[in-house]
């Protein structure tokens, strides 16, 4: 009787000491996030004005905005996911659908794995030997095709996974009224993973709006407008990158300022990723 | 309900109807180990047919291989004749998408599309067919009229079709079906997942359908088989054990195995 209750009395204290373990590791990576929020807010929300999204970037010493970076990252960004979604939600339903059961799918998953994981200097440097070196010179093009190399793999993982969530009873009640594949896949298995392969997309918006390492070696920057796409642009992560390293006040506020701008984009956009994800579970 | 037949006749009798599916030395293969071994069965034209047995004995493979459904799986293959009307729809020509407009499925689980109760109905009509919003309109109350879900559903036809409750959704699925007019529908142990009022509905759905169609049922459910089905097959292992009127296999089998069954020996 005693022992059994000594028994019960060490476990509950076990389970209270893991349990405080658990609660602190959950504290110290939630204190860094916080941290980090707060002193964005803390500095860069004092130097949010009109004028940041409509001056463009200043010389040394002067007082400007962001607008040519903000322009040239929405542009870029926007290349990158309408040429990187496609060719990835095709792959993904080849193999989800398709190829379900061909060993080319998992041939084409592993690498897609790897290209998840790959650090995105790479596909900087990859693109710089395949568009900037040919052309002669950096572009604002040779920066998209650079996004839309790491929009693929994103889209492709979360296209396949979500279209492997429909039941396959729903894609045999598709084929058994008489449905062709192509519709099924149309018609059943789009309209149920919908929500997930949006969400998808969301995530790689998310991921790409924020990478400076492919933009370095691509797009480049410019401290000036410009919409040409064939030539050198402007965008906010190689901005920040620039003016957080030089010494001038004026430069340093603003890429703080742009920091923020980025973060708060891309928190808007995981809130959207999360509440439509949210929403297909409630079913 | 249906009349019953007396229990005296035999097989050759049941055989002088016409028969709208005949199976002939079928045999069929998941990969290397073979699922039916050598059946052969007809089925009549407008009458319930059961397939009992139990857990893998193969009633679901034959039924699946009757709208070859089986095709959107690696691996799985069938040999030996089914034919529908005389032709052999095994044959390589067959064009599957028009056999399964003919020979229509509801499965264990309800599966309604993620689209409104509307669509779902129209959506299989509208792969074959052009026809107007009005047309479509009373097809659409017509199939649901059909499945005993009319006055459940008609006011709310564009909410979506997983709203719906589970026994609701099963006959949105087989209205779903005749919607399209097949000749032949496949029942896979339609009323499994359901709770008995359900599936006292959808019972008495399966009867009143038999005027028109050839209805094929896979169940688990004895009692069940016993209800709705004017011939009954006991499978057994990948085989045919037998086939015969169902008062006939319910009060005086010929075979062992099938009486054990039917008595709850086995399986």
């Amino acid at each position: 009787m005693s022992t059994a209750l000594s028994l019960h009395q060490s476990r509950k204290r076990k389970n209270g000491v893991m349990m405080a373990l658990c609660v602190v590791a959950a504290g110290i990576g939630l204190a860094w996030l916080a941290l980090i929020l707060g002193a964005l807010i803390y500095k860069g929300l004092s130097g949010v004005s009109l004028a940041v999204f409509t001056q463009m970037t200043p010389p040394p010493g002067d007082a400007g905005g962001l607008l040519n970076a903000i322009y040239g990252s929405i542009v870029m960004t926007i290349i990158g996911i309408v040429v990187g979604t496609p060719i990835g939600v095709l792959a993904g339903t080849y193999m989800a659908e398709y190829g379900r059961f061909s060993r080319l799918t998992t041939i084409v998953r592993f690498i897609n794995d790897i290209l998840l994981s790959a650090p995105s200097i790479i596909v900087g440097l990859f693109v710089y030997e395949l568009l900037v070196r040919p052309m002669g010179h950096f572009s604002a093009i040779a920066g998209a095709v650079a996004l839309s190399i790491l929009v693929i793999p994103v889209v492709v993982r979360t296209t396949e996974d979500m279209l492997n969530l429909v039941p396959n009873a729903l894609r045999e009640a598709g084929t058994a009224i008489g449905a062709p594949r192509w519709v099924v896949i149309r018609s059943v298995a789009y309209r149920a993973a919908m929500s997930g392969i949006v969400t998808g997309i969301l995530l790689a918006i998310a991921r790409i709006s924020g990478e400076t390492a492919p933009l370095l070696f691509t797009a480049l920057n410019n401290q000036f407008w410009s919409s040409n796409l064939n030539a050198p642009m402007a965008s906010l992560p190689v901005t920040i990158f620039q003016f957080a390293l030089s010494p001038y006040e004026e430069w340093q506020q603003l890429a703080w300022t742009g920091a923020l701008i980025i973060t708060l984009t891309v928190l808007g956009l995981s809130i959207i990723a999360r509440s439509l994800t949210g929403r297909r579970e409630d079913r | 309900m249906k009349p019953m037949l007396s229990t005296d006749l035999n097989v050759a009798d049941t055989t002088v109807e016409k028969a709208k599916i005949e199976v002939k030395n079928l045999n069929f293969y998941y990969g290397q180990s073979k699922a039916l071994k050598d059946i052969n069965l007809s089925l009549p034209e407008r009458s319930v047919t059961a397939f009992i047995g139990p857990s893998g004995c193969g009633k679901s493979t034959l039924l699946r291989v009757l709208n070859r459904i089986y095709e959107l799986y690696p691996k799985q293959s069938a040999e030996g004749e089914v034919l529908l009307d005389g032709k052999n729809i095994l044959d390589r020509s067959q064009d599957l998408n028009l056999l399964r407009t003919k020979i229509g499925m509801v499965f264990q689980k309800p599966t309604p599309f993620p689209m409104s109760i509307y669509e779902n109905i129209a959506f299989g009509v509208r792969l074959y067919e052009k026809i107007s919003k009005a047309e479509m309109d009373s097809r659409v109350e017509s199939a649901l009229k059909r499945a005993a879900l009319w006055n459940e559903v008609k006011d709310k036809l564009n909410a979506s079709g997983q709203s719906l409750s589970g026994g609701q959704q099963q006959r949105l699925c087989i209205a779903r079906t005749v919607a399209v007019k097949p000749e032949v529908i496949l029942l896979d142990e339609p009323a499994s997942a359901l709770d008995p009022l359900s599936t006292a509905k959808i019972e008495e759905l399966i009867d009143e359908l038999q005027a028109d169609y050839t209805i094929v049922i896979v169940t688990h459910n004895m009692q069940q088989a016993a209800r709705v089905s004017r011939q009954t097959a006991f499978m057994y292992l990948g085989e045919l054990v037998e086939f015969d009127r169902t008062e006939k296999i319910f009060t005086s089998p010929r075979e062992k195995r099938t009486q054990d069954y039917i008595t709850g020996r086995f399986g």
